[in-house]
């Protein structure tokens, strides 16, 4: 599907059908920044069960997947919402052992979405040697000798991710997305290329001729991405550098509200299960004043 | 180095004692939830290593951020970078030992270095589940000199043995690091009441120095191990008058290295 030249343009709700329950999700998201939380938002709404949610560094998108029930397992280097503390659904699931974490450094991460986007059945690395991390993982990481230098390297087994789901600053009908600046953090640039499926949210759907101005912005072509949805905002309340800062507001009354079981439910009631749409998501949360308040970064 | 401040606070002591360990040849990145290093080492460059290289983010190649606003992943802190490094260039860099040092916390710091932040109790079933290990799984074992910063000095951080390994120090102790083909490794550990270094041979950890108006047995009583306490413990050189007008005035006039006295080591 993703190969064809051939408008890719669809709703929310269309996109989060193509997530099928039990599916590996690589979602994408870095501490409070670019992370598709539209789609999210519609995920827990369309009611997905026994996903397994892989971020490198997981936040308020994965806590709030945990917190309404579909997650069973967590792929992820750290888990929190970064200056504002702990992800505390997360920590109760796990601590409950409802929810499966598979802990990873960052480079042994990589290295096995790497192997995926190569089609590789591992990589190596260095990172890890010496600690804990390699111990729980006996099925994707085993410490081997290289076989030119007998150095010890800790082999990493290929992670391919069943569908990705990003969002960035926009692409055309056909799928070609564009990031200003080009991706940074490795999970624009990595996660399409591992996974199976690549669904994208877009600030602004632009015609094709846009995109052929300026291809040096693109970071994924069409022939890799399944859908596309034209969401604006579509990363609230994470930041779009450079269009709009994370909402501190909102993660702070999320931190606080998630403290307790029943305090994370009212949050989901109100800003996830509540709204009609994503505009009335946007009502909810502040409406013009916020939007205003963020595209000015305080 | 100039007239001692009367004035300053522990924030402010601990910036400046990590600020002096780095070089002026060094390349360093921060990490998430990382204010205390990211001031330290602004003020490093602005006073005696005008040359070290910081990578904001692990993102702002030689990034110009002053006054520091956002959190210390975020694109606030790219500000007038000469380039955005792309994460995999990052980690091929970190890999080859082109940035050799690093700054860690975590909830638990054993006695040879060793640092948790993963679980408290069993992986599989914890009775904490903290944050993960993110970074310090990578750069314990890729040959880092490694400065472990800590704002809560307390038995429950400093542990006989890490229930778990997120961070690779001196591992066993004695020659345990280096016969697993590691080098480098943690130099020294800044808490709030002290400076520890790690004796040689043995690896195991030692006070260096205590902060002005702490005693030694302070903190051997704070500390969950028994420490290595040479005879003469002099006390943590104070920050110049320079040094803090620096910090208050043109890096961190908004404090924000005083949000790591919030949440401290990733616990509630």
């Amino acid at each position: 599907m993703a190969a064809r030249k051939a408008n890719k343009v669809v709703t929310l709700a269309e996109a989060a059908s193509l997530v099928r329950d039990g599916d590996v999700v690589a979602l994408q998201g870095m501490g409070t920044q670019m992370s598709p939380l539209a789609l999210v938002r519609e995920l827990i709404r369309a009611g997905k069960r026994d996903l397994t949610i892989m971020m490198i560094v997981g936040g308020i998108g994965l806590d709030w997947l945990i917190a309404a029930g579909c997650v069973r397992r967590v792929i992820a280097i750290i888990v929190n919402l970064d200056e504002f503390g702990m992800a505390h659904a997360f920590r109760r699931a796990v601590e409950a052992g409802e929810v499966v974490m598979e802990e990873y450094s960052e480079h042994q991460l990589l290295s096995r979405l790497l192997a995926a986007a190569y089609g590789l059945p591992f990589l190596v690395t260095r990172s890890g040697l010496g600690t804990d991390l390699l111990a729980i993982h006996p099925e994707t990481m085993r410490v081997i000798v290289c076989p030119f230098t007998g150095q010890k390297v800790v082999a990493c087994r290929a992670l391919e991710p069943d569908v990705a789901i990003l969002h960035a600053h926009r692409a055309d009908a056909y799928g070609n997305v564009q990031f200003f600046p080009k991706p940074i953090w490795l999970d624009a640039d990595v996660f399409p290329r591992a996974a199976k499926k690549v669904l994208v949210t877009v600030e602004e759907i632009v015609e094709n001729e846009e995109i052929r101005r300026t291809p040096i912005h693109t970071g994924i072509p069409y022939f890799k991405v399944d859908a596309v949805v034209e969401v604006p905002y579509g990363a609230h309340p994470c930041s779009l550098y450079p269009l709009y800062s994370f909402d501190r507001a909102l993660f702070q009354e999320y931190a606080s509200a998630s403290r307790t079981v029943e305090g994370t439910r009212a949050f989901l009631e109100k800003y996830i299960y509540g709204p009609t749409s994503h505009h009335d998501y946007l009502q909810r949360v502040g409406g013009a004043g916020t939007l205003l308040r963020i595209r000015k970064w305080e | 180095m100039g007239e001692d401040a009367r004035d300053y606070t522990i924030d402010e002591l601990m910036v400046v004692t990590l600020a002096r360990q780095f070089r002026n040849e060094d390349i360093v990145l921060n990490g998430t939830v990382s204010f205390i290093p990211v001031a330290a080492i602004l003020l490093a460059r602005a006073t005696h290593a005008p040359g070290l290289t910081w990578i904001a983010g692990a993102v702002g190649v030689d990034a110009q951020p002053e006054p520091l606003i956002g959190n210390t992943l975020d694109p606030t802190m790219w500000k007038r970078c000469v380039m955005y490094l792309p994460q995999e260039h990052m980690w091929s860099y970190v890999h080859r030992g082109v940035l050799e040092t690093f700054c860690i916390r975590g909830a638990q710091i054993d006695k040879y270095g060793n640092v948790n932040n993963t679980v408290i109790g069993d992986y599989a079933r914890p009775k904490v589940r903290l944050p993960g290990s993110a970074g310090m799984g990578d750069m314990g074992s890729l040959d880092k000199r490694i400065f472990i910063w800590t704002t809560a000095h307390t038995p429950r951080t400093f542990v006989e043995r890490v229930d778990f390994r997120s961070c690779a120090g001196y591992l066993e102790g004695g020659d345990s690091r280096e016969r697993l083909g590691l080098k480098n490794g943690p130099q020294l550990v800044i808490t709030n009441l002290c400076v520890m270094d790690f004796e040689p041979q043995s690896k195991h950890m030692r006070l260096k120095s205590v902060h002005p108006g702490v005693t030694v047995e302070e903190v051997q009583a704070r500390t969950g191990f028994p420490l290595i306490v040479p005879k003469d413990i002099p006390k943590t050189e104070l920050p110049t008058v320079e040094e803090i007008r620096l910090l208050r005035e043109v890096i961190d006039p908004h404090g924000m290295r005083r949000r790591e006295f919030r949440s401290t080591s990733g616990r509630e």
